[in-house]
């Protein structure tokens, strides 16, 4: 299985995307005993959505534990986890309704039109939730004030079936977050963070579909869900949070702890 | 201008470029008096272009293949295949490739051009982060000046014709800048032009190095010539030629070769010096040494390189590297351990000061004390001997015969007899000396007698004693398995434990385990262990390891990997072979600066020891020597040099001192560099030539023996380069290290260049000429019958389509089919859309039933005889031709820790950053980490006063003010701030690479009076080169280490103190 899991996962997606978009349940899968800690998601992601200065929808938090010369180092990827009961929804449709919603494939989504007329709503969304996961554009580019505004900047990207442009700071004082790249999705591609990592750690698909590498993963070993005691319900599911057994370190099983896991 | 070129119009800008690349529609023009085929193909290309067609990713554009361009990244030396996409001319995103190594399992080669669009493989930060590296808005596009001294970065805009001009021809250069003096031109250093002359004088120089010919006679024989040499005394230093050096730092296949053909064949000057001394060279010649073999009395043929199998290994111990971070590298490595481990199949150990990312998945982190890996691994020998915990049946095998008894594919001279000298082990004893045999044999004991034994021998199996120790025929002998016992059991393993500070216990635990899986284990090493004064012999003692489990060839076990379709074309006729292609040229010779590939012994220098300088008979490449070496003037000093890619000021350990000579035109009347930035020593230059960035440009890299299966790299122009553009032998072209040789050699008439360049009728007078043999030889494979499918009209029509953005200055369908011909374009077609070639995914090469596929098949020497027989050039003692644990030294052979510094100073490279490149100049990578620290151990920052998050200064002998003394600049500081961790050696501090840059868009330049104003981003954190130890016996370098010829980075004492 292991050697064969991309190909694989773009099989799921294509299987997935024959089906009306109501039956498919997306849903991702982070084994973090695989998780090298590169940000190498990070990137991909920040290239592929075209995220200014100091915007990021993937962070790879890290840590060590222990004393010298025992001790453990790990590293935790975390993004939107895509809730069924998000916090960020509930918070923004009381200011102003429809400006987050949820598509019937899982994915939350953004309405940046809306989230622009309503500042306060942007203000309530990443107050809610409890991930952190949900960040304000501030603008801006990362070549300004150098000799050149770097035309990758101000390139045309894709969200939610929508081709947006940040040339002028189109998206500035809305918040952002991840998508699930479902424009990738759309077109027959795996999120970018998901086809990049290099440890190999992340994993994609329709959890609707009992045969899919996700539905495969999530029946094999019990998975660990952030918070879950707060009943978001996220879409997004760690692997090998307390497995121990073939690594002595790199199991962030004490990060859970921390966040109140199940 | 050619008929088929047209004018560019998206290159009219100024210094910096300030326009997007926009979409440049190929004129139709550009392909008169192209193919019917070929026209027909086009003018589809053209009905795409009307109605952009994106299939399946509809609104997303870059889903379709026509939006993608495979190439090869250089982000870091792995040199990833990558998949770049590309919107409106504008190459906004980077991954690896699916036909490649960064996917398993590879895409099948023929999987369809809009089925691979979809599949994006792996690849790391820095290779995403490549869009930044290329979009630099620090990025030089034109020819430009030194309008003050060398280094205030001050300039003026130079038409690149008047700039070749005047680095060809000489002169009063820097006459408005009141330097009045005389530069030699490049046409003046080129004393001898004639091939004839060259190989004749070739040939007698090298008699006279070897003592066969008189210097006298050498001049009466080459009287009317005589003025072409440096010294006519000494006709080895070689001709005046040589005194034009290239340092060409990160440069790689393909385009090697290309300069190569330049500066040997064409210039006629032996320097071209690679940066590789200051990565990893000594494990190179570690591996080389061990796998050379015997023939025709001479010791060559070895090998530079192996992995493990990681794809079936049980047990990988990492000494000094990872997969994680730096090693060869990452993106292929990282999945296959991650998910061994994360299944149970595969335990790690990592061996490194500090807790790298590796460390962090190994079963043990084993915090050695910096250096001292021999001894660890001399304890764990020990520990194998004690136990019988080694192959015995395989290190009896004594040559090739024997070790096909014994299933084995390799074999070793663990049972051969070394001659014990009055100094020590010295040459292998022959069967010659018994009178046993003649002199290419080697004599095993078996069962108490001496038996004559041929390596390679296939036919007659030699099984030898493993241990003997006795006089045979009046002389002295061991076996070198003795020898390396003698050594392991030299200190007992609390005194081996000691020295590398790892407890006894763990010691024997990762022994065991090491021991435990069979031929399924392996020990892995790159630079940590080899940038020493002894690299050489710590190297050495890590494959000894792998001797003694006989895992070469095993699945799990050592690997040579896969290799590549040589693109040379040396294979067969329906190849070009480029290399041999090259009429007229010269023949090189003479010393090279730095005396590397040459003994002190064998040349007209030699009187008595010690040697001004060291001299490096093992290696080569040694860079750090290059810049001392000619300030010395020892053996020659040098006249002019070529920078390319590399930065010696910056990167090499106490950089300072190159920069002092760099900034003399005493010591150096010419210099020029190629770049794509005003770097750290490029600033240094009187001219810089804008270079092409890596997605810009040709080259064909080679994959790391990690790398199972064969693996051809194809790196080729994504977007038209920013760079302006010249012309050059008529035809249009992008300023470019290319376009600059390419310029010389036609003001030159170098031999192999220019109009039949390659014989009549074969041009070379633009790099597609030379690079697109090279895609063409891989198309065409290594054998008839092993080319790759012609590509089918569709896959003709997305080729186009997908560089219908490219100005005809960088693509034209018509030039570039007729580099290589009509026959064989539409295979090189098929290379082009794919970046490459790979072999199809297979189960039986990457899971085996029995032995690797790819095969060694040859002898490890645990004994260098080579080695042994050399003599060091300062103290005229001989080398060890064993595995051994030796101290530190300086030039002079004197133990050379400096005492009284509390610190012992490491380096490494996270993931994110190269050694002086992508960090933090690529904005993506820098946002995570935006400066380096000093990372130390908590217990030693209370020690030293320091709060975690503290400015502290980092001095040492060589640097008290802990600065950066930068010639004709503002010092720059060596200060960051502490990190405190648990995860170092106490009594250590490690700073990563990639930050502390003075130029590079850290600090401000001049150009044409307007000022182009740094970015602080980029001028964060520290080099700690200015630190690093000076050997006290040169005074003006690094130290090195004389056999393996490894710049000294981990052998410095320091400390820190408030800032």
């Amino acid at each position: 299985m292991a050697l064969n899991e991309v190909l694989r996962m773009h099989e799921d997606l294509d299987k997935a995307l024959a089906k009306p978009i109501g039956k498919r349940s997306w849903t991702m899968v982070i084994d973090v005993r695989k998780c090298v800690g590169c940000h190498a998601c990070a990137v991909s992601c920040t290239a592929e959505n075209v995220c200014p200065p100091g915007t990021s929808y993937r962070k790879v938090f890290e840590t060590e534990q222990g004393s010298f010369p025992n001790l453990n180092r790990w590293f935790m990827p975390a993004n939107c986890q895509h809730c069924d009961h998000a916090p960020c929804i509930k918070a923004a449709n009381q200011v102003a309704k429809g400006a987050i919603t949820k598509r019937r494939d899982g994915i939350v989504e953004f309405h940046y039109d809306l989230l622009a007329k309503h500042p306060q709503a942007n203000e309530a969304a990443k107050k809610a939730c409890p991930y952190y996961a949900i960040v304000e554009d501030k603008g801006g580019h990362y070549t300004d004030h150098t000799p050149v505004l770097e035309p990758y900047e101000t390139r045309d990207f894709y969200e939610n079936g929508k081709q947006l442009t940040r040339k002028h700071d189109e998206l500035k004082g809305t918040i952002r977050k991840c998508t699930f790249c479902n424009h990738r999705l759309d077109a027959g591609m795996l999120p970018a963070c998901v086809s990049t990592c290099i440890g190999r750690a992340m994993y994609f698909g329709d959890a609707n579909d009992s045969n899919s590498l996700v539905s495969e993963l999530l029946r094999k070993e019990k998975p660990f869900d952030l918070m879950a005691n707060q009943g978001t319900k996220p879409r997004v599911h760690y692997l090998g949070a307390q497995d121990r057994s073939s690594l002595s370190a790199a199991t962030p099983a004490n990060c859970f702890e921390c966040h109140e896991g199940r | 201008m050619t008929q088929h070129e047209v004018p560019v119009e998206n290159q009219e800008n100024s210094f910096f470029n300030q326009e997007l690349s926009r979409r440049t529609v190929l004129k139709s023009s550009a392909f008169l008096g192209g193919s019917g085929l070929l026209m027909s193909q086009i003018n589809n290309a053209f009905g795409l272009l009307a109605g952009e067609r994106h299939g399946q990713g509809a609104g997303y554009p870059l889903a379709g293949e026509t939006s993608v361009i495979y190439s090869a990244c250089l982000q870091c030396h792995t040199a990833c295949p990558i998949k770049v996409k590309v919107l409106n001319g504008v190459a906004v995103k980077i991954d690896g490739n699916p036909y490649s190594e960064n996917l398993f399992p590879n895409l099948p080669y023929n999987t369809p051009l809009s089925r691979s669009a979809k599949v994006d493989a792996l690849l790391c930060p820095k290779g995403q982060a490549g869009v930044q590296t290329l979009y630099d808005p620090y990025r030089v596009v034109k020819v430009l000046k030194r309008k003050g001294p060398r280094g205030s970065n001050q300039w003026e805009v130079i038409a690149f014709d008047k700039a070749v001009d005047e680095i060809v021809n000489g002169g009063q250069l820097f006459k408005h800048l009141g330097e009045h003096r005389h530069v030699p031109g490049l046409r003046e250093i080129r004393a001898l032009a004639d091939a004839k002359v060259s190989a004749a004088m070739a040939k007698d120089a090298k008699e006279v190095a070897e003592g066969k010919l008189k210097v006298a006679d050498f001049k009466t024989r080459h009287a009317a010539h005589l003025e072409v040499l440096i010294d006519p005394e000494h006709p080895d230093l070689g001709p005046r030629n040589n005194q034009f050096l290239a340092m060409w730092g990160r440069i790689e296949h393909g385009r090697v070769e290309f300069g190569k053909r330049w500066m040997y064949g064409g210039f006629g000057s032996q320097n071209l010096i690679e940066h590789t001394s200051i990565c990893e060279q000594s494990h190179h010649i570690s591996y080389q040494q061990a796998t050379h073999q015997y023939a025709a009395g001479k010791w060559s043929g070895g090998i530079t390189h192996m992995k493990p199998d990681s794809f079936n290994s049980e047990f990988i111990m990492y000494f000094g590297t990872g997969f994680i971070e730096a090693n060869f590298g990452p993106p292929a490595m990282a999945p296959k351990v991650t998910e061994a481990l994360a299944s149970g199949k595969l335990k790690v150990v990592v061996v490194d000061p500090r807790m790298s990312k590796s460390a962090a998945k190994a079963w043990k982190w084993l915090p050695v004390k910096p250096g001292t890996d021999a001894a660890l691994a001399l304890a764990m020998i020990r520990w194998m001997i004690e136990n019988h915990r080694y192959d015995a049946k395989y290190l009896g095998a004594a040559n090739k015969a024997a070790a096909k008894a014994a299933g084995e594919t390799t074999w070793s001279n663990a049972s051969h007899l070394v001659k014990i000298e009055q100094d020590g082990p010295g040459a292998l004893l022959r069967a010659s000396d018994l009178n046993l045999g003649d002199h290419d044999q080697f004599v095993a004991v078996s069962g108490g007698k001496p038996v004559a034994c041929k390596a390679d021998d296939a036919g007659h199996a030699v099984v030898g004693d493993l241990e003997f120790a006795g006089t045979l025929s009046g002389l002295q002998v061991k076996t070198s398995f003795t020898l390396l016992k003698e050594e392991a059991f030299s200190r007992s393993m609390a005194q081996w434990s000691e020295l590398c500070g790892i407890p006894v216990a763990d010691i024997e635990a990762v022994a065991k385990e090491l021991t435990s899986h069979g031929k399924k284990a392996a020990v892995e090493f790159y630079r940590g262990a080899a940038q020493h004064t002894n690299g050489y012999y710590n190297i050495q003692t890590f494959i000894a390891l792998n001797t003694l489990l006989g895992n070469a060839d095993h699945k799990g076990g050592l690997s040579e990997g896969g290799g590549h379709w040589h693109e040379f074309g040396d294979k067969h006729a329906g190849q070009f072979d480029v290399n041999k292609h090259q009429p007229g040229k010269l023949t090189t010779f003479g010393l090279k600066v730095t005396r590397e590939g040459a003994s002190f012994e064998h040349s007209t220098l030699f009187t008595s020891y010690p040697a001004k300088r060291p001299w490096f008979p093992f290696t080569s490449n040694v860079y750090q020597e290059a810049l001392p070496s000619a300030a010395d003037g020892y053996p020659y000093g040098v006249k002019a040099l070529w920078l390319h890619m590399g930065t010696p000021g910056l990167s090499v350990p106490a950089g300072q001192e190159n920069l002092k000579i760099l900034a003399d035109p005493e010591k150096l009347p010419l210099f020029f560099a190629t770049d794509i930035v005003l770097g750290e020593t490029s600033m240094y230059a009187d001219y810089v030539f804008p270079d092409t960035a890596i997605w810009e440009r040709f080259a064909t890299p080679h994959a790391s023996p990690d790398v199972p299966y064969p693996v051809s790299k194809f790196r080729q122009p994504i977007i038209t380069p920013l760079t302006e553009v010249v012309t050059v032998n008529g035809e249009q072209m992008h300023c470019s290290f290319e376009a600059l040789a390419l310029a010389f050699a036609e003001r030159l008439k170098l031999p192999g260049f220019g109009p039949d360049g390659f014989g009549k009728g074969l041009d070379l007078t633009r790099q597609e000429d030379w690079y697109l043999k090279l895609a063409a030889n891989m198309a065409m494979g290594d054998k008839p019958g092993d080319e790759v499918p012609e590509a089918t009209a569709e896959e003709m029509k997305t080729f186009l389509h997908a560089r219908r953005h490219l100005a005809p200055s960088a693509f034209t369908a018509q030039r570039w089919e007729k580099a290589i011909g009509t026959d064989k374009w539409k295979r090189t077609i098929t290379v082009l859309n794919r970046g490459g070639r790979w072999a199809d995914w297979n189960p039986e090469v990457v899971n085996p039933k029995g032995t690797l596929v790819k095969k060694y098949g040859k002898q490890f020497n645990l004994y260098c005889e080579a080695v042994a027989k050399g003599r060091h050039s300062f103290t005229g003692k001989r080398f060890l031709g064993s595995p051994s644990f030796t101290e530190v030294e300086d030039a002079a052979g004197h133990a050379a820790m400096d005492p009284g510094q509390p610190l012992h100073l490491i380096t490494y490279k996270d993931i994110l950053g190269g050694q002086s490149r992508t960090l933090p100049t690529d904005y993506w990578l820098s946002s995570i980490l935006p400066e380096n620290y000093f990372l130390i151990n908590v217990k030693t920052a209370e020690q030293l006063g320091f709060k975690d998050g503290e400015q502290a200064r980092l001095v040492s002998k060589s640097c008290p003010d802990g600065k950066w003394h930068l010639p004709n600049r503002e010092p720059k500081d060596m200060v960051g701030k502490i990190k405190a961790v648990e995860g170092m050696v106490p009594d250590v501090v490690a700073v990563s690479w990639s930050f502390g840059h003075w130029g590079y868009g850290a600090s401000d330049a001049t150009v044409d009076g307007t000022v182009i104003k740094g970015d602080a981003r980029r001028a964060t954190g520290l080099c700690p080169n200015a630190a690093m130890k000076i050997d006290p016996a040169l005074k003006n370098a690094p130290m090195t280490d004389p056999i393996g010829g490894s710049v000294s980075f981990y052998d410095s004492r320091v400390n820190l103190v408030h800032a």
